[in-house]
């Protein structure tokens, strides 16, 4: 068989194997180690794919899938936050443990849904039929929240169950677009398709009218994915219910899935003749999630809802950029979906720190931030400098770009972004300043200083010098890699 | 139009409408006995009870006036009218004189009216309750009537009664199926009109459940077998506009006895059907609450504007 | 109006779905809700029959078999066990819309999906107009209908019925419009189980804790400290 499927087979075979240890195995630090060898197997295979394929290879597998450069780069960017993830979370999930918020009989159910959910992805990313894709998507909602339920607390409960209805409910919504649209290739062609590779190519003949229902109707499930306004309601709950590597998850890996889904729709709909409609429709959205986030985050108390809402902001800027929709525009949108990953990771890893030294991540609650754990309250410091877009880390160069491209189509446009952009770093900078004003003379004594392990620490450290370094040198292979995927979906 | 012919078809509904009504009383009453594994009266047993009171004196009560005396006229008088517009057995041609849908309602809340007035008059307690409590229910139902009747209006695309029951012999469907909709909503509207479960509670007296029982409770003798058998009469009519609009076939057209005795015996089995339906819906549930009802309104009115929105825009 | 016989009774079928889905948005009591869902099931079941019967396609008989086994029979049986361990056994209590209001809602809803599917699919000429346009409009309106239920009920159970409600409007719309390959509709259908279980074996989690029970116990104290003690909301 060919170099692709020999690929597609390995990605089965690594993950048959890791899923078969784990259920077998017995020891937390054995099933750890398991989860980390998947995520790191699985970005080794990836670069081999990159080095040694013939990208863009479509239709592998009797057309189920399909290797191009937009896929190895979401993969990359998922399998790398999982292996940071999978790292902190072994000093994590021990120390929850300890204070009871997870039973230890949870734990293997806790890394085999954690096993999965990156196969799920990893496969999601690799699908050329849309429906495969759609299934996909929404076992990733299911394994995310086996994973967001397996702390102790029923609050979790109502975090789950909500965020799964509002997840399934909408993606029942595209599916309603996908089976537009292979009706509308049936009738076009007499054999109805749910293929990316041959949409792309039969664009331009498809009826626009349809194609723009089918297009919201299908936007309307992955932004409910993505946590886009007005289908964000799980999103805050979710990510300050969860424990933080899986926040961290939530916020970096199954938001992409659902941007993911939204570009490859977006590629195909916008060759038609409907494409400003489609772009006025994403821009506002993004617009909407953009200001309800910024005006949420201001009266936070809660830390994590607070990053959770920040996520909000940042897809909801993501989806302007997709809207701006020229070569620039997607070419930095690209690059901002990585930063803002791992920008995300280091904030929850941080906060997930801190939740371990007080039990709570409310403002109330933590007091003497600085003095019990200078290291988090640094790494969260630092995290919320990357976060707002100051210069010399990775995401100020997508977002200056971005409000470049967007003064071009409209100042009015500019001019809102920036403000929602001051209120943003106006809530982060307030709740920042809030939290480590918060200081008593004298700190409880059973309030013992929680010691964070290296475990806990690397992952931050590494995650913000890669921001730092993406921020500061821009390789010339990315400037290629992501030009390529920008040819590759069709951008004029 | 041949006035012989309208004529004729006059006589001949009022007469089967005056005898067949009360049978259908018994019949439901039969049926729901059985569900509760009674006997029941027998059949027959409403046709006693009509002679039974024509027998018996009229009685008024002193504070009553001449409200007490006119209703069951009017209420007898506006139901005979009425049953003039809906042929139960032969469909005469198509004329202005009668039929018209909008003045068969008309006709209908004229009596219920005159049967609210009735239940005040007396002075007694009993009669005002029944009174303000049918007149909430049908203020809320009122729409919900002209809603259903409309759609079904819309549907042959005609306010003649004939004409409706015409436009559904001529369709060669067995069943429309807008028409299951609309089904649903006149069986809904029927229950409400001859006040069965679980809108009101027929054959209790019971100050808790009844409604249409309190506004006849003052009425005695011959007023009485009046106001008995014109709301026999009115749930055989809508009885008989669901019948001949959902399963039309079989109704006569022309005016020659075989065709006229042959729609009788067809007619009298799909009506047994229905009231054994009617029966059997009344012992499956317990009468609503009174601010349960609108539920039921509501549904009736959501299945008739569906119809009329499959009808007008499609 | 003149039609063929199937097509007749396919749009018989799918009146009467809609008649099951308004009944679903009004009823209150879990048990009836369940039996209902098992009925609009049925007939979905019924309508894929026919259409078997008549294009003759094996996969139209095969989604009819797997929608009796799983929604007519397996996914209510199982509801049916979850409802019966519950405490609460009483009827349902609303969220935003009372069931009068759903109902209007409704009718705005199917009015407005009749109006833009109407200027809509006149461009897909290939399918039979009559089932085809009333399938598909009911099959979005019974979407939004369950999606109504699931926004305005407080039970868990409700909200599941609601969401199944929604999937069975998706296959009543595919139903009408074409067949998609049977792999994929299978698979859904076991994501679907796989979800149903996983979210009512959550709502047991829910149901069961002594808090929740307490707050439905007291509808007073909701306004008394103004503390939301609804379901699937959080605190601040």
């Amino acid at each position: 068989m060919d170099t692709p499927t020999l690929v597609l087979a390995i990605y089965a075979l690594i993950a048959v194997v890791v899923l078969a240890a784990t259920v077998l195995s017995k020891s937390h630090r054995i099933m750890n180690t398991l989860a980390v060898g998947l995520s790191a197997s699985y970005i080794t295979l990836t670069l081999y794919a990159l080095l040694s394929v013939d990208l863009p290879a479509y239709g592998l597998v009797s057309n189920y899938f399909l290797i191009d450069h937009l896929s190895i780069y979401e993969i990359l960017i998922a399998a790398i936050l999982f292996l940071f993830a999978a790292v902190y979370a072994r000093e994590y999930v021990e120390s929850s443990i300890e204070t009871n918020e997870m039973n230890r009989s949870n734990l293997k159910l806790f890394y085999v849904a954690f096993n999965l959910l990156l196969i799920t992805i990893v496969y999601a990313f690799l699908a050329d039929s849309l429906a495969l894709f759609w299934i996909l998507a929404e076992l990733t909602t299911a394994f995310s929240a086996v994973l967001i339920v397996t702390l102790n607390a029923p609050k979790n409960i109502v975090a789950t169950l909500k965020y799964i209805f509002i997840t399934s409910t909408c993606m029942l919504f595209a599916f309603i677009g996908l089976i537009l649209i292979f009706t509308l290739t049936q009738n076009n062609l007499g054999v109805g398709t749910l293929n990316w590779s041959i949409l792309m190519t039969i664009a331009n003949t498809l009826s626009p009218a349809i194609m723009f229902a089918a297009f919201i109707f299908t936007f309307v499930g992955f932004a409910a994915k993505s946590g886009i306004v007005p289908f964000h309601a799980w999103l805050p709950s979710a990510h300050s219910k969860a424990p933080a590597p899986v926040s961290a998850i939530l916020s970096g890996a199954i938001t992409s899935v659902g941007i993911y889904g939204i570009i490859r729709i977006y590629a195909v709909a916008s060759q038609t003749s409907e494409l400003p409609k489609i772009s006025w429709f994403l821009v506002s959205f993004g617009l909407l999630s953009m200001a309800v986030a910024a005006l949420s985050m201001l009266n936070q108390v809660n830390l994590k809802k607070l990053i959770g809402y920040s996520t909000v902001e940042n897809m909801g800027f993501l989806l302007v950029g997709l809207g701006l929709g020229t070569t620039t525009a997607i070419f930095w949108m690209l690059f901002y979906i990585l930063a803002h990953a791992f920008t995300k990771a280091s904030l929850f890893f941080s906060a997930g720190i801190l939740h371990h030294q007080f039990q709570s991540v409310r403002l109330a609650r933590i007091k003497n931030a600085f003095k019990l754990q200078p290291f988090a309250s640094w790494g969260l410091i630092v995290g919320v400098t990357a976060m707002t877009g100051v210069p010399l880390f990775a995401i100020f160069l997508p977002k200056f770009s971005l409000l470049i491209e967007s003064a071009v189509v409209s100042p009015v446009l500019l001019l809102g972004l920036l403000v929602i952009f001051l209120l943003v770093a106006a809530a982060f900078g307030i709740f920042m300043v809030r939290l480590f004003s918060h200081s008593e003379k004298a700190y409880d004594s059973d309030l013992k200083p929680f010691r964070a392990g290296w475990n806990m620490k690397i992952p931050i450290v590494v995650l913000i010098a890669v921001v730092f370094i993406l921020g500061v040198v821009f390789p010339e292979q990315l400037t290629d890699f992501l030009n390529a995927i920008v040819l590759e979906l069709g951008v004029k | 139009m041949n006035i012989f012919l309208l004529l004729v078809y006059g006589v001949v509904n009022l007469v089967f409408v005056v005898l067949v009504s009360p049978l259908f009383i018994s019949l439901i009453k039969k049926v729901k006995a059985r569900a509760q594994r009674r006997q029941g009266p027998p059949i027959l047993q409403t046709y006693r009870n009509l002679v039974k009171l024509l027998k018996k004196e009229t009685v008024y009560s002193e504070n009553s006036s001449w409200i007490m005396r006119a209703t069951p006229l009017v209420n007898l008088a506006a139901i005979l009218t009425a049953s003039l517009f809906v042929p139960l057995l032969v469909v005469p041609e198509p004329t202005d004189l009668i039929g018209n849908i909008i003045l068969f309602l008309y006709l209908l809340a004229l009596a219920k009216f005159f049967m609210a007035l009735a239940g005040l008059d007396a002075g007694s307690v009993f009669g005002g309750m029944g009174s303000s409590r049918e007149m909430a229910i049908l203020a809320l139902f009122e729409p919900v009537i002209i809603v259903v009747f409309a759609a079904l209006a819309f549907a042959y695309k005609t306010v003649n009664i004939p004409d409706i029951f015409r436009g559904a012999l001529a369709s060669n469907v067995l069943v429309n199926p807008v028409m299951i909709l609309i089904a649903a909503s006149i069986f809904i509207v029927i229950i409400v009109e001859s006040a069965r479960i679980p809108v009101d509670n027929p054959e209790t007296h019971l100050e808790l459940t009844m409604v249409h029982e309190a506004m006849i409770l003052e009425q005695s003798g011959k007023n009485l077998a009046m106001l008995e058998l014109s709301s026999a009469m009115k749930q055989t009519l809508l009885m008989g506009v669901l019948i001949n609009t959902l399963i039309p076939w079989g109704l006569a057209t022309d005016f020659s006895a075989p065709a006229i005795l042959f729609s009788l015996a067809l007619f009298l089995v799909k009506a047994v059907v229905l009231a054994v339906a009617i029966g059997l819906f009344e012992s499956s549930c317990a009468k609503y609450r009174l601010f349960r009802l609108p539920g039921l309104f509501a549904f009736a009115l959501f299945l008739s504007i569906i119809t009329l929105i499959i009808e007008v825009f499609a | 109006m003149i039609i063929a016989p199937t097509e007749n009774i396919l749009q018989i079928l799918v009146v009467l779905v809609l008649a099951t889905a308004a009944i679903i948005i009004t009823k209150r009591d879990i048990r009836s809700l369940i039996k209902t869902y098992a009925l609009q099931s049925l007939l979905l079941a019924v309508m894929a029959l026919v259409l078997f019967v008549v294009t003759g396609s094996l996969t139209l008989l095969c989604l009819a078999a797997i929608i009796l086994v799983s929604k007519v029979w397996i996914i209510p049986l199982f509801m049916g066990q979850v409802y019966k361990k519950l405490n609460i056994k009483r009827d349902t209590q609303f969220h935003f819309l009372s069931p009068i209001t759903a109902l209007f809602v409704s009718i705005f809803i199917i009015l407005f999906v009749y109006l833009s599917f109407s200027t809509l699919l006149s461009e897909l000429s290939r399918f039979n107009p009559n089932l085809f346009f009333l399938g598909a409009t009911v099959g979005v309106s019974i979407l939004f209908m369950g999606m109504i239920v699931i926004f305005s009920r407080k039970q868990t159970l409700t909200n599941i019925v609601g969401y199944l409600t929604m999937e069975n409007g998706v296959v009543l719309f595919s139903l009408s419009l074409t067949e998609l390959p049977l792999l994929i509709e299978f698979l859904i259908i076991l994501d679907l189980i796989m979800l149903t279980l996983i979210a009512t074996i959550l709502a047991f989690g829910i149901d069961s804790t002594i808090e929740e029970f307490h707050a439905q116990l007291n509808p007073f104290a909701y306004s008394k400290d103004g503390k939301s003690q609804k379901t699937l909301e959080d605190e601040r």
